[in-house]
Protein backbone atom coordinates (compact mmCIF):
# COMPACT_ATOMS: atom_id res chain seq x y z
CA UNK A 1 0.00 0.00 0.00
CA UNK A 2 1.45 3.32 -1.05
CA UNK A 3 1.20 6.07 1.53
CA UNK A 4 0.02 8.79 -0.80
CA UNK A 5 -3.09 6.84 -1.79
CA UNK A 6 -4.36 6.40 1.74
CA UNK A 7 -7.31 8.52 2.88
CA UNK A 8 -5.93 8.83 6.39
CA UNK A 9 -2.24 8.86 7.10
CA UNK A 10 -0.85 8.93 10.62
CA UNK A 11 2.90 8.95 11.07
CA UNK A 12 4.73 8.58 14.35
CA UNK A 13 2.42 10.68 16.54
CA UNK A 14 3.22 11.39 20.16
CA UNK A 15 0.85 12.74 22.79
CA UNK A 16 1.34 13.29 26.50
CA UNK A 17 -1.09 14.25 29.25
CA UNK A 18 1.17 15.94 31.78
CA UNK A 19 4.01 13.51 32.42
CA UNK A 20 2.13 10.52 31.10
CA UNK A 21 2.91 9.70 27.48
CA UNK A 22 -0.25 8.16 26.05
CA UNK A 23 0.87 7.80 22.44
CA UNK A 24 4.47 6.83 21.86
CA UNK A 25 4.75 6.94 18.09
CA UNK A 26 1.60 5.56 16.46
CA UNK A 27 1.60 5.10 12.71
CA UNK A 28 -1.41 3.98 10.74
CA UNK A 29 -2.89 4.47 7.32
CA UNK A 30 -6.46 3.83 6.29
CA UNK A 31 -7.72 3.56 2.72
CA UNK A 32 -10.99 4.83 1.42
CA UNK A 33 -13.86 2.46 2.18
CA UNK A 34 -11.87 0.52 4.72
CA UNK A 35 -13.16 -0.45 8.16
CA UNK A 36 -10.39 -0.55 10.73
CA UNK A 37 -10.94 -1.74 14.28
CA UNK A 38 -8.64 -0.71 17.09
CA UNK A 39 -8.59 -3.06 20.05
CA UNK A 40 -6.46 -3.20 23.15
CA UNK A 41 -6.50 -2.88 26.93
CA UNK A 42 -7.94 0.26 28.49
CA UNK A 43 -5.47 3.10 28.82
CA UNK A 44 -3.53 1.97 25.78
CA UNK A 45 -4.42 5.15 23.86
CA UNK A 46 -7.16 3.86 21.55
CA UNK A 47 -9.61 6.70 22.10
CA UNK A 48 -6.80 9.25 22.08
CA UNK A 49 -5.84 8.21 18.53
CA UNK A 50 -9.41 8.85 17.36
CA UNK A 51 -9.49 12.29 19.01
CA UNK A 52 -6.22 13.21 17.34
CA UNK A 53 -7.52 12.24 13.91
CA UNK A 54 -10.34 14.80 13.98
CA UNK A 55 -8.32 17.38 15.86
CA UNK A 56 -10.20 17.23 19.18
CA UNK A 57 -6.80 16.72 20.81
CA UNK A 58 -3.69 18.45 19.48
CA UNK A 59 -0.70 16.16 19.09
CA UNK A 60 2.76 16.95 20.48
CA UNK A 61 4.74 15.50 17.64
CA UNK A 62 4.15 13.70 14.35
CA UNK A 63 2.12 13.95 11.17
CA UNK A 64 -1.59 13.41 10.53
CA UNK A 65 -3.20 13.82 7.15
CA UNK A 66 -6.90 13.25 6.49
CA UNK A 67 -7.75 13.66 2.83
CA UNK A 68 -6.12 16.96 1.94
CA UNK A 69 -6.09 18.30 5.52
CA UNK A 70 -2.86 18.30 7.46
CA UNK A 71 -4.47 17.97 10.88
CA UNK A 72 -1.32 18.68 12.91
CA UNK A 73 -1.04 22.11 11.25
CA UNK A 74 -4.60 23.24 11.97
CA UNK A 75 -4.75 25.64 14.89
CA UNK A 76 -8.23 27.15 15.33
CA UNK A 77 -11.71 25.66 15.38
CA UNK A 78 -12.44 27.61 12.25
CA UNK A 79 -9.56 25.99 10.38
CA UNK A 80 -10.81 22.62 11.61
CA UNK A 81 -14.26 23.13 10.13
CA UNK A 82 -13.67 21.52 6.71
CA UNK A 83 -11.99 18.61 8.51
CA UNK A 84 -14.96 18.19 10.87
CA UNK A 85 -17.23 18.17 7.83
CA UNK A 86 -15.23 15.29 6.40
CA UNK A 87 -14.81 13.33 9.65
CA UNK A 88 -17.70 12.63 12.03
CA UNK A 89 -17.48 11.05 15.43
CA UNK A 90 -19.76 8.93 17.60
CA UNK A 91 -19.08 8.79 21.33
CA UNK A 92 -19.39 6.21 24.07
CA UNK A 93 -21.73 8.45 26.08
CA UNK A 94 -23.80 9.42 22.96
CA UNK A 95 -23.46 13.14 23.90
CA UNK A 96 -26.74 14.08 22.31
CA UNK A 97 -27.90 17.61 23.12
CA UNK A 98 -30.56 17.02 25.80
CA UNK A 99 -32.47 20.25 25.12
CA UNK A 100 -33.20 19.31 21.51
CA UNK A 101 -35.38 16.56 20.03
CA UNK A 102 -33.86 13.67 18.10
CA UNK A 103 -34.70 15.35 14.80
CA UNK A 104 -33.29 18.71 15.93
CA UNK A 105 -30.12 17.01 17.16
CA UNK A 106 -29.58 15.69 13.65
CA UNK A 107 -30.51 18.93 11.88
CA UNK A 108 -28.58 21.41 14.05
CA UNK A 109 -25.06 21.10 12.73
CA UNK A 110 -25.84 20.84 8.99
CA UNK A 111 -27.88 24.05 9.25
CA UNK A 112 -25.77 26.00 11.74
CA UNK A 113 -22.31 24.83 10.73
CA UNK A 114 -22.57 23.86 7.08
CA UNK A 115 -25.25 26.42 6.24
CA UNK A 116 -27.42 23.97 4.34
CA UNK A 117 -31.04 24.65 3.43
CA UNK A 118 -33.43 23.83 6.27
CA UNK A 119 -36.02 21.95 4.21
CA UNK A 120 -33.37 19.86 2.53
CA UNK A 121 -31.72 19.07 5.89
CA UNK A 122 -35.02 18.03 7.45
CA UNK A 123 -35.68 15.71 4.55
CA UNK A 124 -32.22 14.22 4.97
CA UNK A 125 -32.61 13.93 8.76
CA UNK A 126 -35.92 12.07 8.48
CA UNK A 127 -34.41 9.65 5.98
CA UNK A 128 -31.47 9.05 8.34
CA UNK A 129 -33.84 8.39 11.24
CA UNK A 130 -35.58 5.81 9.04
CA UNK A 131 -32.21 4.32 8.23
CA UNK A 132 -31.39 3.80 11.91
CA UNK A 133 -34.96 2.50 12.41
CA UNK A 134 -36.12 5.38 14.59
CA UNK A 135 -38.48 7.09 12.16
CA UNK A 136 -41.19 7.28 14.84
CA UNK A 137 -38.92 8.94 17.44
CA UNK A 138 -38.24 12.19 15.58
CA UNK A 139 -39.91 14.36 18.22
CA UNK A 140 -38.62 12.51 21.30
CA UNK A 141 -36.05 14.14 23.54
CA UNK A 142 -32.87 12.16 24.27
CA UNK A 143 -33.96 11.67 27.89
CA UNK A 144 -36.99 9.71 26.67
CA UNK A 145 -34.94 7.30 24.52
CA UNK A 146 -33.10 4.16 25.59
CA UNK A 147 -29.31 4.03 25.41
CA UNK A 148 -29.35 2.06 22.18
CA UNK A 149 -31.84 4.45 20.60
CA UNK A 150 -29.80 7.47 21.70
CA UNK A 151 -26.69 5.94 20.20
CA UNK A 152 -28.46 5.37 16.89
CA UNK A 153 -29.64 8.98 16.88
CA UNK A 154 -26.00 9.95 17.50
CA UNK A 155 -24.98 7.87 14.50
CA UNK A 156 -27.66 9.57 12.39
CA UNK A 157 -26.38 12.94 13.64
CA UNK A 158 -22.87 12.03 12.54
CA UNK A 159 -24.15 10.88 9.13
CA UNK A 160 -26.11 14.10 8.61
CA UNK A 161 -22.79 15.91 8.18
CA UNK A 162 -22.30 13.73 5.06
CA UNK A 163 -18.84 12.68 6.19
CA UNK A 164 -16.37 10.51 4.30
CA UNK A 165 -15.07 9.04 7.54
CA UNK A 166 -16.77 8.14 10.82
CA UNK A 167 -14.90 7.51 14.04
CA UNK A 168 -16.64 5.25 16.57
CA UNK A 169 -15.35 5.53 20.12
CA UNK A 170 -16.45 2.45 22.11
CA UNK A 171 -20.00 3.14 21.03
CA UNK A 172 -21.46 0.03 22.65
CA UNK A 173 -19.53 0.15 25.93
CA UNK A 174 -22.29 2.00 27.83
CA UNK A 175 -25.17 -0.06 26.44
CA UNK A 176 -27.21 -2.97 27.76
CA UNK A 177 -26.31 -6.27 26.08
CA UNK A 178 -29.64 -6.51 24.29
CA UNK A 179 -29.37 -3.03 22.75
CA UNK A 180 -25.78 -3.55 21.62
CA UNK A 181 -27.04 -5.67 18.76
CA UNK A 182 -29.18 -2.99 17.14
CA UNK A 183 -26.32 -0.47 17.24
CA UNK A 184 -23.83 -2.92 15.77
CA UNK A 185 -26.33 -3.77 13.02
CA UNK A 186 -26.52 -0.07 12.12
CA UNK A 187 -22.73 0.25 12.02
CA UNK A 188 -22.41 -2.86 9.89
CA UNK A 189 -24.75 -1.37 7.30
CA UNK A 190 -22.56 1.73 7.12
CA UNK A 191 -19.46 -0.37 6.59
CA UNK A 192 -21.28 -2.32 3.88
CA UNK A 193 -22.22 0.99 2.25
CA UNK A 194 -18.51 1.62 1.85
CA UNK A 195 -18.10 4.41 4.40
CA UNK A 196 -14.59 4.63 5.82
CA UNK A 197 -14.83 3.70 9.51
CA UNK A 198 -12.40 3.57 12.36
CA UNK A 199 -13.82 1.77 15.35
CA UNK A 200 -12.44 1.51 18.84
CA UNK A 201 -14.24 -1.46 20.29
CA UNK A 202 -14.30 -4.18 22.89
CA UNK A 203 -16.62 -6.35 20.79
CA UNK A 204 -14.10 -8.85 19.46
CA UNK A 205 -16.66 -10.90 17.58
CA UNK A 206 -17.96 -7.79 15.86
CA UNK A 207 -14.44 -6.60 15.01
CA UNK A 208 -13.70 -9.93 13.44
CA UNK A 209 -16.83 -9.91 11.31
CA UNK A 210 -16.87 -6.32 10.16
CA UNK A 211 -13.28 -5.08 9.97
CA UNK A 212 -10.95 -5.16 7.00
CA UNK A 213 -8.06 -4.71 9.38
CA UNK A 214 -7.60 -4.89 13.13
CA UNK A 215 -4.96 -2.99 15.10
CA UNK A 216 -3.93 -4.10 18.54
CA UNK A 217 -2.59 -1.26 20.70
CA UNK A 218 -0.75 -1.58 23.97
CA UNK A 219 0.93 1.11 26.04
CA UNK A 220 0.77 3.77 23.35
CA UNK A 221 2.00 1.70 20.45
CA UNK A 222 0.37 -0.33 17.68
CA UNK A 223 1.73 -3.76 18.45
CA UNK A 224 0.10 -5.64 15.64
CA UNK A 225 -1.84 -4.63 12.54
CA UNK A 226 -3.37 -7.38 10.40
CA UNK A 227 -6.56 -8.65 8.76
CA UNK A 228 -8.94 -9.96 11.44
CA UNK A 229 -8.63 -13.65 10.60
CA UNK A 230 -4.87 -13.40 10.88
CA UNK A 231 -4.79 -11.30 14.05
CA UNK A 232 -7.36 -13.33 15.93
CA UNK A 233 -6.28 -16.80 14.79
CA UNK A 234 -2.50 -16.50 14.56
CA UNK A 235 -1.41 -13.48 16.63
CA UNK A 236 2.31 -12.89 16.20
CA UNK A 237 3.12 -10.77 19.25
CA UNK A 238 3.07 -12.30 22.76
CA UNK A 239 1.21 -9.22 24.10
CA UNK A 240 -1.56 -9.73 21.55
CA UNK A 241 -1.77 -13.38 22.49
CA UNK A 242 -2.02 -12.51 26.17
CA UNK A 243 -4.75 -9.90 25.59
CA UNK A 244 -6.80 -12.14 23.31
CA UNK A 245 -6.42 -14.98 25.78
CA UNK A 246 -8.00 -12.79 28.45
CA UNK A 247 -10.93 -11.42 26.46
CA UNK A 248 -11.90 -14.31 24.17
CA UNK B 1 -50.18 8.42 73.96
CA UNK B 2 -47.38 10.28 72.16
CA UNK B 3 -47.57 12.65 69.26
CA UNK B 4 -45.11 11.99 66.48
CA UNK B 5 -44.81 15.17 64.44
CA UNK B 6 -43.18 15.20 61.06
CA UNK B 7 -40.69 17.93 60.19
CA UNK B 8 -43.22 19.62 57.92
CA UNK B 9 -45.97 19.76 60.50
CA UNK B 10 -43.54 21.13 63.11
CA UNK B 11 -42.52 23.79 60.62
CA UNK B 12 -46.13 24.67 59.92
CA UNK B 13 -46.80 24.82 63.67
CA UNK B 14 -43.94 27.26 64.27
CA UNK B 15 -44.88 29.49 61.33
CA UNK B 16 -48.51 29.46 62.47
CA UNK B 17 -47.42 30.36 66.00
CA UNK B 18 -45.39 33.31 64.78
CA UNK B 19 -48.25 34.58 62.61
CA UNK B 20 -50.71 34.33 65.52
CA UNK B 21 -48.26 36.16 67.80
CA UNK B 22 -47.77 38.97 65.26
CA UNK B 23 -51.52 39.30 64.66
CA UNK B 24 -52.07 39.27 68.42
CA UNK B 25 -49.50 41.99 69.00
CA UNK B 26 -51.04 44.17 66.28
CA UNK B 27 -54.50 43.80 67.82
CA UNK B 28 -53.34 44.57 71.35
CA UNK B 29 -51.32 47.49 70.08
CA UNK B 30 -54.23 48.79 67.98
CA UNK B 31 -56.43 48.88 71.05
CA UNK B 32 -53.72 50.73 72.95
CA UNK B 33 -53.81 53.60 70.47
CA UNK B 34 -51.87 52.03 67.59
CA UNK B 35 -54.92 52.16 65.37
CA UNK B 36 -54.53 55.89 65.06
CA UNK B 37 -50.90 55.46 63.99
CA UNK B 38 -51.83 52.82 61.40
CA UNK B 39 -54.35 55.32 60.14
CA UNK B 40 -51.53 57.80 59.55
CA UNK B 41 -49.64 55.11 57.62
CA UNK B 42 -52.70 54.33 55.52
CA UNK B 43 -53.03 57.98 54.54
CA UNK B 44 -49.40 58.05 53.43
CA UNK B 45 -49.41 54.63 51.77
CA UNK B 46 -50.07 55.90 48.19
CA UNK B 47 -47.16 58.28 48.67
CA UNK B 48 -44.85 55.47 49.77
CA UNK B 49 -45.92 53.26 46.90
CA UNK B 50 -45.93 55.71 44.00
CA UNK B 51 -44.30 58.92 45.16
CA UNK B 52 -47.59 60.82 44.80
CA UNK B 53 -50.11 61.50 47.54
CA UNK B 54 -52.95 60.57 45.18
CA UNK B 55 -51.21 57.45 43.94
CA UNK B 56 -50.99 58.73 40.36
CA UNK B 57 -48.93 59.48 38.32
CA UNK B 58 -46.13 57.20 39.49
CA UNK B 59 -43.05 59.31 40.13
CA UNK B 60 -41.17 57.34 42.75
CA UNK B 61 -41.71 55.43 45.94
CA UNK B 62 -41.65 51.66 46.10
CA UNK B 63 -42.58 51.50 42.41
CA UNK B 64 -39.28 53.21 41.68
CA UNK B 65 -37.43 50.60 43.75
CA UNK B 66 -38.98 47.87 41.63
CA UNK B 67 -38.18 49.72 38.42
CA UNK B 68 -34.63 50.19 39.65
CA UNK B 69 -34.31 46.50 40.50
CA UNK B 70 -35.59 45.46 37.06
CA UNK B 71 -33.30 47.85 35.20
CA UNK B 72 -30.28 46.84 37.28
CA UNK B 73 -31.03 43.16 36.89
CA UNK B 74 -31.36 43.49 33.12
CA UNK B 75 -27.98 45.21 32.95
CA UNK B 76 -26.44 42.76 35.44
CA UNK B 77 -27.68 39.78 33.42
CA UNK B 78 -25.94 40.94 30.27
CA UNK B 79 -22.75 42.00 32.07
CA UNK B 80 -22.69 38.98 34.36
CA UNK B 81 -23.08 36.50 31.50
CA UNK B 82 -20.25 38.13 29.56
CA UNK B 83 -18.09 38.30 32.68
CA UNK B 84 -18.85 34.72 33.66
CA UNK B 85 -17.97 33.39 30.20
CA UNK B 86 -14.83 35.56 30.14
CA UNK B 87 -13.58 33.97 33.37
CA UNK B 88 -13.79 30.64 31.53
CA UNK B 89 -11.96 31.85 28.41
CA UNK B 90 -8.90 30.03 27.14
CA UNK B 91 -7.01 33.24 26.51
CA UNK B 92 -5.40 34.69 29.65
CA UNK B 93 -5.80 38.20 28.19
CA UNK B 94 -9.53 37.80 28.63
CA UNK B 95 -9.62 35.47 31.62
CA UNK B 96 -7.32 37.29 34.03
CA UNK B 97 -8.86 40.79 33.75
CA UNK B 98 -12.33 39.24 34.02
CA UNK B 99 -11.23 37.26 37.07
CA UNK B 100 -9.78 40.39 38.66
CA UNK B 101 -12.85 42.56 37.97
CA UNK B 102 -15.19 39.84 39.22
CA UNK B 103 -13.33 39.40 42.48
CA UNK B 104 -12.94 43.13 43.02
CA UNK B 105 -16.65 43.80 42.55
CA UNK B 106 -17.76 40.78 44.55
CA UNK B 107 -15.72 41.88 47.54
CA UNK B 108 -16.77 45.53 47.58
CA UNK B 109 -19.55 46.79 49.84
CA UNK B 110 -22.55 47.69 47.69
CA UNK B 111 -23.02 51.00 49.43
CA UNK B 112 -19.40 52.00 48.74
CA UNK B 113 -19.80 51.08 45.08
CA UNK B 114 -22.93 53.20 44.87
CA UNK B 115 -21.15 56.18 46.38
CA UNK B 116 -18.21 55.59 44.05
CA UNK B 117 -20.47 55.57 40.99
CA UNK B 118 -22.09 58.76 42.21
CA UNK B 119 -18.74 60.54 42.06
CA UNK B 120 -16.94 58.64 39.28
CA UNK B 121 -19.69 58.89 36.67
CA UNK B 122 -19.98 62.36 35.17
CA UNK B 123 -23.17 64.37 35.11
CA UNK B 124 -23.31 63.76 31.38
CA UNK B 125 -21.07 62.54 28.56
CA UNK B 126 -20.75 63.95 25.10
CA UNK B 127 -20.04 61.55 22.26
CA UNK B 128 -19.94 62.93 18.72
CA UNK B 129 -22.01 65.89 19.76
CA UNK B 130 -24.62 63.56 21.27
CA UNK B 131 -25.27 64.44 24.86
CA UNK B 132 -25.99 61.46 27.10
CA UNK B 133 -27.06 62.59 30.57
CA UNK B 134 -26.37 60.51 33.66
CA UNK B 135 -29.20 61.35 36.06
CA UNK B 136 -29.01 59.88 39.59
CA UNK B 137 -31.35 57.06 38.58
CA UNK B 138 -28.94 55.87 35.87
CA UNK B 139 -26.06 56.10 38.32
CA UNK B 140 -28.01 54.02 40.80
CA UNK B 141 -28.78 51.41 38.10
CA UNK B 142 -25.10 51.13 37.20
CA UNK B 143 -23.95 51.16 40.82
CA UNK B 144 -26.26 48.29 41.74
CA UNK B 145 -25.77 46.37 38.48
CA UNK B 146 -21.99 46.09 38.93
CA UNK B 147 -21.88 43.99 42.12
CA UNK B 148 -24.91 42.01 40.97
CA UNK B 149 -23.18 41.25 37.66
CA UNK B 150 -20.09 40.04 39.53
CA UNK B 151 -22.19 37.72 41.68
CA UNK B 152 -24.18 36.56 38.68
CA UNK B 153 -20.97 35.76 36.80
CA UNK B 154 -20.26 33.15 39.46
CA UNK B 155 -23.73 31.68 38.96
CA UNK B 156 -23.12 31.61 35.19
CA UNK B 157 -19.69 30.08 35.61
CA UNK B 158 -21.01 27.36 37.90
CA UNK B 159 -23.87 26.53 35.54
CA UNK B 160 -21.59 26.41 32.48
CA UNK B 161 -19.07 24.23 34.26
CA UNK B 162 -21.79 21.84 35.36
CA UNK B 163 -22.53 20.96 31.73
CA UNK B 164 -20.93 17.62 30.91
CA UNK B 165 -17.68 17.92 28.94
CA UNK B 166 -19.03 15.46 26.38
CA UNK B 167 -21.35 18.21 25.15
CA UNK B 168 -18.32 20.33 24.26
CA UNK B 169 -16.62 17.43 22.58
CA UNK B 170 -19.66 16.48 20.53
CA UNK B 171 -20.25 20.08 19.45
CA UNK B 172 -16.60 20.58 18.48
CA UNK B 173 -16.64 17.30 16.54
CA UNK B 174 -19.63 18.66 14.59
CA UNK B 175 -17.59 21.70 13.56
CA UNK B 176 -19.03 24.32 15.91
CA UNK B 177 -16.80 27.22 16.93
CA UNK B 178 -16.58 28.24 20.61
CA UNK B 179 -19.07 31.16 20.39
CA UNK B 180 -21.49 28.89 18.51
CA UNK B 181 -21.12 26.17 21.13
CA UNK B 182 -22.03 28.65 23.85
CA UNK B 183 -24.99 29.94 21.88
CA UNK B 184 -26.51 26.72 20.61
CA UNK B 185 -25.41 24.04 23.08
CA UNK B 186 -24.09 25.27 26.42
CA UNK B 187 -26.09 28.39 27.31
CA UNK B 188 -29.55 26.93 26.51
CA UNK B 189 -28.77 24.14 28.98
CA UNK B 190 -26.96 26.31 31.52
CA UNK B 191 -29.78 28.86 31.52
CA UNK B 192 -32.18 26.43 33.15
CA UNK B 193 -29.68 25.72 35.91
CA UNK B 194 -29.08 29.44 36.38
CA UNK B 195 -32.70 30.41 37.00
CA UNK B 196 -32.83 29.65 40.77
CA UNK B 197 -29.55 31.49 41.41
CA UNK B 198 -30.65 34.34 39.19
CA UNK B 199 -33.90 34.74 41.12
CA UNK B 200 -32.17 34.61 44.50
CA UNK B 201 -29.85 37.33 43.31
CA UNK B 202 -32.79 39.37 42.05
CA UNK B 203 -34.43 39.20 45.48
CA UNK B 204 -31.16 40.35 47.06
CA UNK B 205 -30.84 43.17 44.56
CA UNK B 206 -34.38 44.36 45.22
CA UNK B 207 -33.60 44.55 48.92
CA UNK B 208 -30.40 46.44 48.12
CA UNK B 209 -32.28 49.07 46.07
CA UNK B 210 -33.03 50.73 49.42
CA UNK B 211 -29.36 51.77 49.39
CA UNK B 212 -30.03 53.89 46.31
CA UNK B 213 -31.50 56.53 48.57
CA UNK B 214 -27.94 57.89 48.82
CA UNK B 215 -28.12 58.94 45.16
CA UNK B 216 -31.06 61.18 45.99
CA UNK B 217 -33.66 59.48 43.80
CA UNK B 218 -37.22 59.55 45.12
CA UNK B 219 -37.31 55.93 46.20
CA UNK B 220 -39.39 54.64 49.07
CA UNK B 221 -36.73 55.36 51.67
CA UNK B 222 -36.11 58.95 50.52
CA UNK B 223 -39.85 59.65 50.57
CA UNK B 224 -40.13 58.02 53.94
CA UNK B 225 -37.41 60.25 55.34
CA UNK B 226 -38.86 63.48 53.92
CA UNK B 227 -42.46 62.73 54.86
CA UNK B 228 -41.50 61.59 58.32
CA UNK B 229 -40.23 65.03 59.11
CA UNK B 230 -43.89 65.98 59.45
CA UNK B 231 -44.88 63.00 61.58
CA UNK B 232 -44.62 62.44 65.30
CA UNK B 233 -41.78 60.27 66.54
CA UNK B 234 -44.08 57.54 67.80
CA UNK B 235 -45.44 56.94 64.29
CA UNK B 236 -41.93 56.28 62.92
CA UNK B 237 -42.08 52.66 63.98
CA UNK B 238 -45.25 52.05 62.02
CA UNK B 239 -43.89 53.60 58.84
CA UNK B 240 -40.71 51.58 58.99
CA UNK B 241 -42.63 48.38 59.71
CA UNK B 242 -44.79 49.06 56.66
CA UNK B 243 -41.76 49.65 54.45
CA UNK B 244 -40.12 46.47 55.70
CA UNK B 245 -43.30 44.60 54.92
CA UNK B 246 -43.41 46.03 51.38
CA UNK B 247 -39.96 44.62 50.64
CA UNK B 248 -40.83 41.33 52.32
CA UNK B 249 -44.06 40.97 50.41
CA UNK B 250 -42.25 41.50 47.12
CA UNK B 251 -39.09 39.45 47.73
CA UNK B 252 -40.29 36.48 49.77
CA UNK B 253 -42.49 34.97 47.04
CA UNK B 254 -39.54 35.26 44.66
CA UNK B 255 -37.28 33.44 47.11
CA UNK B 256 -39.93 30.73 47.65
CA UNK B 257 -40.39 30.30 43.92
CA UNK B 258 -36.61 30.12 43.39
CA UNK B 259 -36.31 27.42 46.04
CA UNK B 260 -39.09 25.42 44.44
CA UNK B 261 -37.42 25.69 41.04
CA UNK B 262 -34.12 24.69 42.56
CA UNK B 263 -35.70 21.53 43.87
CA UNK B 264 -37.29 20.88 40.49
CA UNK B 265 -33.99 21.30 38.64
CA UNK B 266 -32.02 19.11 41.04
CA UNK B 267 -31.73 15.52 39.91
CA UNK B 268 -32.83 16.54 36.46
CA UNK B 269 -30.13 15.58 34.01
CA UNK B 270 -30.97 18.44 31.71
Amino acid sequence: MKRSEALIEIDNIHKSFGNFEVLKGISLSVNEGEAVCIIGPSGSGKSTVLRCINGLLPIDEGYIRVGKHRVHELRSEKEMRPLRHQVSMVFQQYNLFPHKTALENIMMAPIQVLGHERAEVEDRARKLLEKVRLGNKADSYPGMLSGGQQQRVAIARALAMQPEIILFDEVTAALDPETVKEVLLTIRELVDDGLTCILVTHEMKFAREVADRVCFTDRGLIVENAPPAELFDTPQDPRTREFLGQVL
Amino acid sequence: MTFELSYDSKKRLVIGGVLVAVAGWIMVDAMAGGAEHWGRVLVRLPLLLTGQGDGWPITGGFALNILLSIASMAMATVLGTLLGISTLAQSPYLRLPAFFIMNFLRNSPWLVLLFAMLFILPFQVEIFGLRIPFPPFVKAVIGLALPTAANLSEVVRGAVQSIHSGQWEAARALGYTTPQIYRHVILPQALRRMIPGWMNLYALLTIATALATVTGIQDVLTILNTSLAMESERVLVYFYLTTLFLFFAYCYPIAIFARRLERAVKGDNI
